[in-house]
């Protein structure tokens, strides 16, 4: 691998440990993907950030670098911790906030912004055609395939390193030859809402495993929609983008072909509920983070609605779009719901304050939340859980 | 007895010589291995129960999150690290962790030649792994 005078100096030791560390991540994942050299990025997004899934080990890796000077040379974001201050916090206990706030605590040392979302491209979008290095599968995949960026799927300690040095070894997506289709989807049914669209998403990354879909049929598609289509799509599959506009699918006749029918959709949709809960102990939305828009429609729907006593009602955003939502957000909350605001049910602490059944309408959170939070799970399209909420 | 020797590529320089632990199943450190004890904890995993610490642990690959990166850099502050890693299939989750935590680590070596209990020496110099003494049994 190809390395300039000033990245042999980093790499060397010259310019201290906490870049020769970083420099040796990025090197060592160059040559392991033979990447010729290093490409310079616009930004980096680190994922695990979250205590509850980090646990203690990160934390000391962090201190260290950070006390060896480490600090980002480009915008760097982070992503959703495990609680928030304001509600969650107060439930839990105090050992917990702080072991979470350290963590947060060794990232500001070494300059991210607090930005604690899965959807940075809210806070800035990034340039289309500009390189990234990015973790958070699903903000990856939108970014690829929406807004026209370039990021492999890193993980949380390459980002780390590549928001350090500036810099992400030149391989995979970042090569232009391997952003073409291998397969050409058609979609052969009309999706009626955000969670089909998800739903899609996890059949297609089941299905393709990382051959980069074609997606024809999809119509005139909200950002919404391809946004749980891409956070579905990277949850059951390696897939790092698709293809959705028409443009884009000059050469169609080498492709694998797959059609997607209304039955697929369907089973999908069923399959993701592990059972049917007419009373869950939590109806969350905001997976991926919720947009202003989506706020907006959240609170234009609830009307003066009171959500039921025995349910939360959740709605995860970060901290800017809440700001921003203001008006929404008072409404929402006058009503009983709550706006989290930096936080993702996933990675919070919901066993801990007894949610053991959940319903939603983000497909990546249907997948996950079994596992992730040993929870049963209930997925329907915003309306219904809202329905479900509000219920008296 | 000659030593038998197997070729490889060297991720991380170093050279040591220690007692192989070896599993067929590939490894999460994120969940799979106890970063407070060095055992591996995964039920079901062929080595649950067994500790990592001082061993050449050989496996065919890691899996999981990249969180498990930050575990072996946890093991070894705690000196609780593999003497040094051994993969048919390096992974980025396995080798950040390896270059992180400064643990000699080599790929594509043919890990069914080594066994449990024998003694083996990682030479990062050559990328070459020897099996000095075949364990008993």
């Amino acid at each position: 691998m190809y390395l300039t005078k000033e990245e042999e100096r980093i790499y060397d030791g010259e310019r201290g440990w906490a870049n020769q560390m970083c420099m040796r991540i990025l090197v060592r994942l160059g040559e392991l993907f033979d990447a010729a050299k290093l490409v310079r990025i616009s930004s980096a997004h680190v994922s695990g950030v979250s205590y509850k899934t980090l646990g203690d080990a990160p934390a000391e890796f962090l201190e260290a670098l950070a006390n060896a000077d480490g600090n980002v040379k480009v915008r760097a974001t982070l992503n959703p911790q495990s609680l928030d201050t304001e509600y969650l916090g107060r439930k839990l206990e105090q050992s917990l906030r702080e072991k979470q706030s350290n963590i947060l605590k060794q990232f500001e040392r070494m300059g991210f912004t607090e930005s604690l979302t899965c959807t940075p491209y809210y806070l800035k979008k990034p340039k289309r055609d500009s390189h990234l290095a990015w973790a958070e599968s699903s903000a990856v995949v939108y970014t690829n395939s929406v807004i026209g960026a370039w990021t492999n799927r890193e993980g949380g300690p390459s980002a780390l390193a590549a928001a350090i040095i500036g810099k992400t070894p030149d391989y995979g997506i970042h090569k232009p030859e391997n952003r073409q289709p291998k397969a050409l989807v058609t979609v052969d049914t009309v999706l009626k809402n955000p969670t089909e669209f998800g739903a899609l998403g996890i059949y297609l990354g089941r299905l393709l495993r990382d051959g980069i879909p074609a997606i024809q049929g999809l119509g005139n598609t909200s950002e919404n929609c391809l946004k749980q289509l891409s956070a579905a799509l990277a949850s059951t599959g390696m897939v790092n983008m698709f293809h959705f506009k028409r443009k884009s699918q000059a050469k169609t006749e080498r492709l694998e072909k797959v059609c997607v029918e209304t039955r697929d959709i369907k089973n999908t949709v069923e399959s993701l509920s592990t059972r049917e809960v007419s009373k869950p102990d939590l109806v969350f939305i905001g997976c991926p983070h919720c947009s202003l828009g989506e706020i907006k429609k959240i609170a234009l729907l609830m009307k003066d609605k009171k959500v039921n006593k025995e349910t939360e009602f959740w709605v995860c955003t970060s901290h800017y779009i809440k700001e921003k939502a203001g008006e929404y957000v008072a409404q929402i909350e006058k009503n009983g719901g709550h706006v989290l605001a930096g936080v993702c049910t996933i990675v919070s602490w919901t066993e801990k304050l007894g949610i053991r059944t959940i319903m939603t309408n983000s497909a990546k959170t249907a997948y996950y939340a079994p596992t992730m939070n040993k929870a049963e799970v209930t997925f329907r399209p915003l309306k219904e859980c809202l329905t479900t909420a509000l219920r008296g | 007895m000659p030593n038998r020797t197997l070729k490889g590529r060297v991720v991380v320089e170093g050279h040591c010589k220690a007692r192989a632990l070896v599993s067929a199943k590939p490894i999460s450190f994120l969940g799979g291995v106890d970063p407070a004890s060095g055992k591996i904890i995964e039920k079901d995993h062929d080595l649950c129960g067994e500790s990592v610490k001082g061993k050449i642990l050989c496996f065919p690959h890691g899996h999981g999150s990249t969180v498990g990166s930050y575990v072996l850099y946890s093991l070894s502050k705690r000196r609780l690290a593999p003497k040094a890693i051994i993969n048919q299939t390096a992974d980025p989750v396995v080798v950040v962790g390896a270059i992180i935590a400064n643990i000699p680590m080599m790929d594509q070596v043919d890990i069914s030649e080594i066994k449990t209990g024998d003694l083996i020496e990682v030479d990062g110099r050559e990328g070459v792994v020897r099996i000095v003494v075949k364990g008993e049994g």
